[in-house]
């Protein structure tokens, strides 16, 4: 039977077991992260997710997503979300690499990732730096060792820097005229001042 | 110099970017999906603005306030070609005119950015760069779309064949163009066209479309002359409502 009338069709119980069956995904694109990077010298940090179909439109959309406000952005990099692979949280005290015990492989065969902090609950995930390594757990190692600065570190990313998709130093000029669109931004519309303004002006006429 | 050629100029690149910005914002809260919406919006703004800038400097070179011309002028008096003021169809109609446009606009920036007027030279420079994302943001979904499916292939298809007449209209030659060229000013309509086939095509070729053959199409002009649709009036009024029921408003 079919029906519109949800009532009618919900329960479609077989005449016999049948098989197992996967279950099905949502209708929509994938999710991809986005990192941005404000100014040269600063590391990229993590801003947020877009939905995407691919790398190229996960691009396309991370950058006006993230980057259509704001000063100044000397790059973005995009990778998808399955392709991140994220420690466990610590909290308080307890810096994950207190916790961390693998060992460094020192294998013959290596590849760079990049590893992301999480230095504060609540904040963005920052770019640490990049290591050479032969797996996750050899990269987290390896960040134990050299990025670790003592300091809290509640989460960590571990991500293949080959997975990303990364704006090209010569296109920063994408962002050259990011300053000027200042009517982006919600302090350009200084309201309030005109509200006064007009406030002053009707109560001159009302008993100047 | 005689200015009546680099106005001409400069007031067909700031009525196609205006008319074509205020067409794409009207996809504002209405995009395939928030991000394309959000990216689509933004592109929308970063015309509208370009178009500003170019009326400065014809401001600068002694026409009226940039908000005047834009809000205060009727269709007959605007020299966008008419690919920029059709209404927006449905989303690939939209997509193969950003395409289409965008690619004439990079490539006239570029040659702009070597412009014997230096006001002109560094403007081009300056928003170049802007320009390089619309490109690319166009190029990837032609890409995308033009490489999917039957449906997609179709709609751009038609699409393509119902703008190409439109589009060649943008090379709509200027009466001033011997002297553009000879005094360095911009490389010439035609000079443009011819790097702009060779562009748009080597995208086309990468898609299921292939290269268009161009010579096939008979250009739709008048637009640089005034000459216009009758889609061009309803959209000024629209755009200057506003404007219109205070021009001398601070905003």
């Amino acid at each position: 039977m079919q029906s519109l009338d949800p009532r009618v069709n919900r329960l479609p119980i077989p005449e016999s077991w049948g098989e197992l069956r996967a279950k099905t995904p949502l209708d929509q694109l994938e999710t991809y992260e986005v990192f941005h990077q404000a100014k040269p010298d600063k590391a990229f940090e993590h801003a947020g997710i877009v939905h995407a179909p691919n790398d190229d439109m996960a691009f396309l959309f991370g950058k006006e997503q993230y980057s259509r406000r704001g000063n100044t952005c000397s790059g973005i990099w995009t990778v998808a979300t399955h392709k991140v692979m994220v420690t466990p949280y610590t909290e308080g005290d307890t810096s994950l690499y207190d916790l961390f015990e693998g060992e460094q492989q020192h294998a013959a065969q290596t590849e760079a990732y990049e590893i992301f902090h999480l230095k504060k609950r609540g904040k963005q995930h920052v770019h640490a730096g990049t290591v050479q390594a032969s797996s996750y757990d050899d990269a987290l190692a390896v960040a134990q060792a050299t990025l670790n600065d003592g300091k809290m570190v509640y989460n960590a990313w571990v991500i293949k820097s080959s997975d990303f998709f990364k704006s090209n130093a010569e296109d920063v000029d994408m962002w050259n005229t990011l300053y000027e669109k200042k009517y982006r931004e919600a302090i350009d519309y200084r309201a309030q001042d005109k509200i006064n303004q007009f406030k002053e002006e009707q109560n001159l006429q009302n008993h100047g | 110099m005689d200015n009546l050629a680099l106005k001409e100029l400069l007031y067909k690149m700031a009525d196609d970017q205006l008319i074509l910005g205020h067409r794409n914002s009207e996809w504002t809260g209405m995009g395939p999906i928030l991000e394309e919406d959000i990216a689509f919006s933004s592109m929308a703004q970063d015309k509208v603005g370009q178009s500003q800038q170019l009326y400065i400097l014809l401001n600068q070179l002694g026409e009226a306030e940039p908000d005047t011309v834009a809000f205060m002028r009727n269709a007959e008096q605007f020299h966008n070609c008419q690919l920029v003021e059709l209404p927006n169809g449905e989303y690939d109609f939209s997509l193969i005119r950003h395409f289409l446009f965008d690619h004439a606009e990079w490539l006239r920036f570029e040659a702009l950015s070597n412009s014997s007027y230096e006001p002109l030279a560094q403007l081009a420079r300056k928003y170049k760069g802007e320009i390089k994302y619309h490109l690319i943001h166009a190029n990837t979904w032609i890409k995308q779309l033009g490489n999917a499916n039957e449906e997609t292939l179709a709609r751009l298809k038609q699409s393509l064949h119902e703008l190409a007449p439109y589009a060649l209209g943008i090379f709509e030659p200027s009466p001033y163009e011997t002297q553009l060229i000879s005094e360095g000013i911009f490389i010439g309509e035609e000079a443009l066209k011819a790097r702009w086939i060779e562009s748009v095509n080597a995208i086309l070729a990468q898609t299921a479309l292939g290269a268009f053959n161009w010579s096939a199409s008979n250009a739709i002009l008048g637009g640089r002359q005034g000459k216009h649709s009758k889609h061009l009036q309803p959209l000024l009024d629209e755009m200057s409502e506003v404007f219109k029921m205070d021009p001398t408003a601070d905003w």
